[in-house]
């Protein structure tokens, strides 16, 4: 038993909860199994039969669309002795074999074939055997989350003020939908909530991003990517967002000097693709581009999507001190390819050049946080301070340098790992899916 | 800033420019037959010298070493085109030197210490570049395989590429028009890298 009532106080987090083993292993089942989580993206599995993995906190799991249509998110788990079925990330299949003894099952995860059936017990029957599933999956918007928690609140209660968040970010897409690209992966020696602690931390970019603030300045003129961190960033209106359950919100707008596509960074191909575009739509070449960069908001569902610029960010535990980042990028449907090409330029452009520096200072915090004796971490900034607003439906607002969302998204967390909720697992078969947007 | 503006300081990548690097990463692995050894030859010389410039961290010298259209390619997806795909990065000349110019700001944290690196280059093969792939026949294609050992704060990580390039002749010398970097485990768990593979 972890005693979890000392790690939180109003200001600050105890060091055990980033690098004690058995915090972790009680956060992959209570965080990572009790609250929805997010798995795929609709996009991954268009058409019936279609399949992608993914992890549901440690759990491999294989996220599938039936012969019927039905999303399924099926564990990755032989049910005779324990190997995985699915070796590839992505694909279509009906039937998942398993290599070892070859039980065979169904996309929806019925056991359909057992080799050599004779000599089982009397009583064994097929239909106990069947592949495991969450029991419960939710879309909203494309975004596909599972949940093991029978008790777990509606998706969309569950999403809250943050629904309307991912309705912006889709409907930026001429077509209202997203359609998932390739990733990037990237794995730092660290806890998961360290990226989580920066998701909505809007005091580290002047510092954390000093050297690509300084770059922008030097090689391309100033109120680019980024210069709404170069000085003062509270005075420009820039705000964070702690929109309960732990889901987060950042607002850099206020800040930008100019437009989205005027403030990005130039990246390759920017001049020919920007041409081909104004050419195209003489009209309104200008609100077109506009679609191309990130529309510099930061939103973060708890407990692993980040969503920031034209990204989806899956925050993906490895071990206590161990974190994989999936960057998928998303493509605007309905866009203009020119769109979408300078989309994929772009989704390299601060991921290469920021994000390093990001998972440097992560790791260095993991190191820090080595120290025992040293038991505290502070998260204080804006407590109590008179900037501090509560907005209709509950949220909390406060000037971006603030750390208020940090504040929220670690009650949301405390009380998943107060709460224990009860996890369960489905057998093969229909299982219930919210359609919550 | 406007489109004349732009232009000033502009970036050489257009529709035509992917087209190549798509046949390029589609082709990867079609057998052109065994290399030229009159041309591999230059081509290590031009590999080796490269190979050193970024273990010294010579960088404005590595840069020096590109042509003006040149591109530097890691991609995730090896077979894949990059109008439809983001890479770890594909840097026109430009971004090479933002690239360049970041680590020389002297605050990028990820480079602080700075990485070591020693890379072996070896199996290095080359052909005439005027196979169809709409450069001109100076051009030379080469391609190898590299290992870069990186060592910082402790830890001695090992990238693996095969890499592939298209050399031009410039001058006396052999400058580098593309360089694509085909990690071994591109589609995996790549450690973070902030120095120049």
């Amino acid at each position: 038993m972890i005693d979890l009532g000392g790690l939180v106080e109003p200001h600050r987090v105890h060091r055990s909860i980033y690098v004690d083993p058995a915090v972790f292993a009680a956060e992959m089942e209570r965080v990572f199994g009790g609250a929805w989580v997010y798995l795929a993206h609709e996009s991954q599995v268009p058409e019936p039969n279609d399949f992608t993995t993914a992890r549901l906190g440690l759990r491999a799991v294989i996220v599938t669309r039936d012969s019927d249509g039905e999303l399924h998110a099926l564990f990755n788990r032989c049910s005779h002795r324990a190997s995985t079925v699915c070796q590839q990330e992505g694909g279509a299949a009906r039937n998942f074999q398993c290599s070892y003894h070859g039980w065979t099952y169904s996309n929806r995860g019925d056991l359909v074939n057992v080799p050599f059936p004779e000599g089982y017990p009397d009583g064994f029957d097929r239909a106990d055997h069947g592949l495991r599933q969450a029991p419960r999956l939710g879309t909203y918007r494309g975004l596909v989350f599972a949940t093991l928690n029978p008790e777990a609140p509606a998706l969309i209660d569950w999403l809250g003020p943050a629904a309307p968040l991912i309705d912006e970010f889709v409907d930026r897409s001429p077509g209202g939908r997203i359609e998932l690209r390739n990733r990037q992966r990237m794995i730092y020696k660290g806890n998961w909530k360290l990226a989580w602690d920066n998701a909505a931390d809007g005091l580290h970019p002047t510092f954390a991003h000093r050297s690509f603030l300084v770059l922008n300045e030097r090689q391309h003129g100033g109120s680019r990517s980024l210069s709404q961190f170069k000085a003062g960033p509270d005075d420009t209106g820039m705000y964070g967002d702690d929109l309960g359950n732990g889901h987060m919100f950042v607002d850099q707008r206020p800040g930008l000097a100019r437009s989205f596509w005027e403030t990005q960074r130039p990246v390759p191909g920017r001049e020919w693709y920007a041409d081909r575009i104004r050419s195209e739509f003489p009209d309104r070449g200008d609100e077109v581009l506009e679609t191309a960069p990130g529309s510099m908001v930061n939103l973060s569902i708890f407990p692993n999507l980040l969503i920031k610029g034209n990204h989806l960010e899956v925050v993906d535990p490895v071990s206590v001190d161990e974190t994989r980042l999936h960057t998928w990028v998303a493509a605007a449907a309905g866009a203009p390819e020119e769109v979408n090409v300078m989309r994929m330029r772009i989704a390299e452009d601060f991921p290469s050049l920021g994000n390093p520096d990001d998972l440097e200072l992560f790791e260095r915090c993991q190191q820090g946080l080595g120290i025992a004796e040293i038991e505290w971490v502070d998260m204080s900034k804006g407590l109590g301070h008179p900037d501090q607003q509560i907005l209709d439906g509950g949220v909390r607002r406060g000037p971006v340098t603030h750390e208020g969302p940090m504040r929220g998204y670690i009650r949301a967390w405390l009380e998943l790992m107060e709460s224990d909720p009860p996890l369960a697992v489905a057998g093969p078969g229909p299982v219930q899916c919210e359609a919550a947007g | 800033m406007g489109a004349a503006a732009e232009a000033k300081t502009g970036s050489v990548v257009d529709d035509a420019l992917y087209e190549r690097l798509a046949g390029m990463a589609a082709a990867r692995a079609e057998d052109t037959g065994p290399g030229r050894p009159e041309l591999r030859a230059a081509a290590e010389q031009a590999l080796f010298h490269e190979a050193r410039l970024l273990d010294d961290r010579r960088y404005r010298d590595w840069l020096d070493r590109f042509t003006p259209d040149s591109v530097y390619w890691v991609p995730l997806d090896l077979g894949g085109d990059p109008r439809r795909q983001v890479s770890y990065l594909l840097d026109d000349r430009r971004r090479m030197a933002d690239r360049i110019g970041l680590l020389e700001t002297g605050w990028a944290h990820a480079q602080n210490p700075p990485s070591r690196t020693v890379r072996t280059v070896s199996n290095v093969e080359a052909w005439p570049a005027d196979g169809g792939d709409g450069y001109g026949s100076g051009d030379v294609r080469a391609r190898c395989s590299v290992v870069v050992w990186e060592y910082r704060r402790g830890r001695l990580t090992p990238f693996a590429s095969r890499n592939d390039y298209v050399l031009a002749a410039v001058d006396d010398d052999w400058a580098i028009r593309i360089k694509i970097v085909g990690l071994v485990n591109c589609d995996g768990d790549v450690p973070k890298f902030a120095f120049v593979l």
